[in-house]
C-alpha cells in the first residue's frame, strides 16, 4: 500500500508513468505521431467510400480511443505488454515486477470504472458507420455495390460486435440480476444473456479483429485515392 | 530403463538458510505424472522429502506446486507434457514454507472469513427451489477445489502484498453473490476492503485454474461491474436508492 504521507495528487499518479518505460513511451509517441499524420494527410471520401477515420465520428474520436482503452480486453494488453504488470504469467521472468511500484486500478486508472458510460457513446456512434455503407451504395444516383462497400460492411459489423461483446453489456443486459427465473422476473432461458455471454468469450479477439479492421480500412481507401488499388464494381444497377 | 531427472527444490526453514535444488532420477513410466516421481523419491532415494497430495485426482487441491515455473498440481501434471530436458519443482512462492515442497496457505482460511457468508433473502418458501438457468453461474464457481493456484500466479499477491483477497476470494464472493437466494450484494466489500481495484485483468489466474474457472471473466469482471453499480455509476446508483433493498 501507499505510504500515508505522500501527497494525495501523487498517488493518483500510477508508477507506471513515472518509469522509463520503452514499451509505455514508444507507444505514446506512435499515438501522438499517428494522430498528427491523420490530420495532416486527410482522406477526402473517394468513390462514395469514407474513411472509417474520418465518418463524423472524428469529432467524437476521444470518446471512442477511451472505449477502448477503458475496454477490459485492452486493459489486459497495456497493463501486460506496456506497463509489464505482469509481462507473462510465467512465475520466473517477473523478477523486477515486485520492485516496482504499481497501484492496479485503485489510483489513476480507476477512471476504468466509467467504461460503460463510453460504451454508451460507442453505441451513438455506431449508425455512422452504417450510414456510410448506405452513401457509398448510393451516391452515384444509381445502386453501385463495390467491393469498398463491401469492406466497410464488414468492418460495421465487426464494430458492432466489438461492441455488443462489450463486458458492461453482459452486465446491464442480465449479468446483474441474481435470479431470472424468480416469481419477480420470469425469464427462464436468458437467452440473450447466454448468447452474449457466448460473444463476450471471445471480446479479446473480436476486439483485435475490429482494430485491425479499422486500420486495414483505412490503408484500403488511401490506396485507393493514390491510384495503387482499384475499387471494384460489383454490383450496379439504376434506382 | 529410461529415467527422468527431476530437480526438486529442498529447504527446511527451521535449519537452513537457503534452499537449493537437488536433482534425482526416477524410472520413467508410461503415464507418469509429477506426483509420482515425487512419491518414488519420497519412498525409495530419501524419506524426508515433505509434499502434500491426497486425491491423486486432480480433486483435493493439495498438491500444489510450480513446476517448471508454472503454478500447477503435481497430479495433473503428466511428466511427457513437459518439454524435454530437466523438470523443476518447487513450492508455491505466495505463501511461508513449511518445509520442501509443503506451504502454509492458511491465511486464505482467515480471508474466507471476512467475506459476508451465504444470507438467504427473506420469507422464502421452504424447500428452497432453485431452477436450472439460475444456479448454472454460482455452480460454476463451486467447482473450485482451493489449490491456491490462481492465488500463486497473481501478481498483486505474489509480488505487491498489496492486501488484495486474491482471485480465488473474488470466486467465492461471486458465487454468493450470484446465488439466486442470496441477499447480500458483496461487490463493494471485496471493492472496498478487499483489494478488487488492484486487480488489473491480467487473466493469469484463469490460465492456471486446474478447475478451468473462467475467474476473470465470470467472477472478477462481474464483480468489478458491481462494484461500479455500487460505488462510481450515478445513474446506477440513484436507481438502487429508490428501489432500496430487494434481490433483483
Ligand atoms: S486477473 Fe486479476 S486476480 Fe487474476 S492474476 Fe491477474 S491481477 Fe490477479
Ligand atoms: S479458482 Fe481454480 S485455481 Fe483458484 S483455488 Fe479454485 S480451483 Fe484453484
Ligand atoms: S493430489 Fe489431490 S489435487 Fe493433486
Amino acid at each position: 500500500m501507499k505510504a500515508a504521507n505522500e501527497s494525495s495528487w501523487k498517488q493518483l499518479i500510477p508508477p507506471e508513468f513515472l518509469e522509463p518505460n520503452w514499451r509505455f513511451w514508444s507507444f505514446v509517441f506512435i499515438s501522438i505521431l499517428g494522430s498528427i499524420l491523420i490530420v495532416l494527410y486527410t482522406v477526402p471520401v473517394y468513390d462514395g467510400l469514407t474513411d472509417p477515420f474520418y465518418t463524423p465520428t472524428v469529432l467524437i474520436l476521444p470518446l471512442v480511443v477511451l472505449f477502448r482503452l477503458t475496454c477490459y480486453a485492452y486493459r489486459k494488453d497495456y497493463h501486460r505488454h506496456l506497463f509489464n504488470h505482469p509481462n507473462t504469467c510465467a512465475a520466473d521472468v517477473r523478477l523486477d515486477s515486485g520492485k516496482r511500484g504499481y497501484t492496479g486500478e485503485t489510483g489513476f486508472f480507476r477512471i476504468e470504472n466509467v467504461h460503460r458510460y463510453f460504451m454508451y457513446t460507442a453505441w451513438g456512434i455506431l449508425p455512422f458507420f452504417y450510414y456510410d455503407i448506405y452513401h457509398s451504395i448510393v451516391y452515384t444516383g444509381a445502386i453501385t455495390v463495390s467491393l469498398g462497400t463491401v469492406i466497410l460492411t464488414i468492418n460495421a459489423v465487426a464494430v458492432t460486435v466489438y461492441t455488443f461483446s462489450c463486458h458492461s453489456v453482459r452486465h446491464l443486459i442480465g449479468g446483474y440480476r441474481d435470479c431470472v427465473n424468480c416469481p419477480a422476473n420470469r425469464n427462464s432461458k436468458n437467452s440473450l444473456y447466454r448468447f452474449q455471454s457466448r460473444l463476450n468469450g471471445h471480446h479479446e479477439a473480436i476486439a483485435w479483429t475490429s482494430l485491425i479492421m479499422f486500420v486495414f480500412v483505412d490503408l484500403f481507401i488511401r490506396g485507393m485515392v493514390a491510384g495503387i488499388i482499384p475499387n471494384i464494381v460489383l454490383i450496379h444497377g439504376v434506382l | 530403463m529410461d529415467s527422468v531427472t527431476v530437480s526438486v527444490y529442498r529447504r527446511d526453514p527451521a535449519t537452513e538458510k537457503e534452499g537449493r535444488y537437488v536433482d534425482y532420477v526416477v524410472p520413467r513410466e508410461e503415464g507418469m505424472v509429477v506426483l509420482d516421481a515425487m512419491k518414488y523419491i519420497e519412498r525409495h532415494i530419501d524419506p524426508t522429502l515433505s509434499l502434500r497430495w491426497n486425491c491423486m485426482a486432480g480433486k483435493c487441491g493439495s498438491c500444489s506446486a510450480e513446476i517448471n515455473n508454472k503454478p500447477s498440481l503435481m497430479c495433473k501434471t503428466r511428466i511427457d507434457s513437459l518439454k524435454d530436458g530437466k523438470i523443476k519443482v518447487s513450492p508455491i512462492a505466495a505463501y511461508p514454507l513449511i518445509k520442501d515442497l509443503a506451504t502454509d496457505v492458511s491465511q486464505n482460511w482467515d480471508l474466507l472469513k471476512r467475506i459476508p457468508p451465504f444470507t438467504p433473502r427473506e420469507g422464502l418458501e421452504r424447500p428452497w427451489r432453485i431452477s436450472q438457468v439460475d444456479i448454472e453461474r454460482s455452480k460454476e464457481f463451486k467447482k473450485c477445489i482451493e489449490c491456491f493456484l490462481c492465488q500463486d500466479v497473481c501478481h498483486v499477491i505474489r509480488e505487491h502484498k498489496a492486501g488484495y483477497f486474491g482471485p480465488r476470494h473474488v470466486v467465492k464472493a461471486a458465487s454468493l453473490d450470484m446465488h439466486p437466494l442470496d441477499s447480500l450484494d458483496r461487490s463493494e466489500f471485496m471493492n472496498k476492503d478487499a483489494g478488487l481495484g488492484y486487480c488489473n485483468i491480467t487473466k493469469c489466474c484463469t490460465e492456471v485454474c486446474p478447475e478451468e474457472i473462467h475467474i476473470t471473466d465470470n467472477a472478477i469482471i462481474p464483480e468489478k461491474e458491481r462494484a461500479v453499480n455500487a460505488q462510481y455509476d450515478p445513474i446506477a446508483i440513484f436507481l438502487r436508492s429508490r428501489r432500496k433493498g430487494g434481490k433483483r
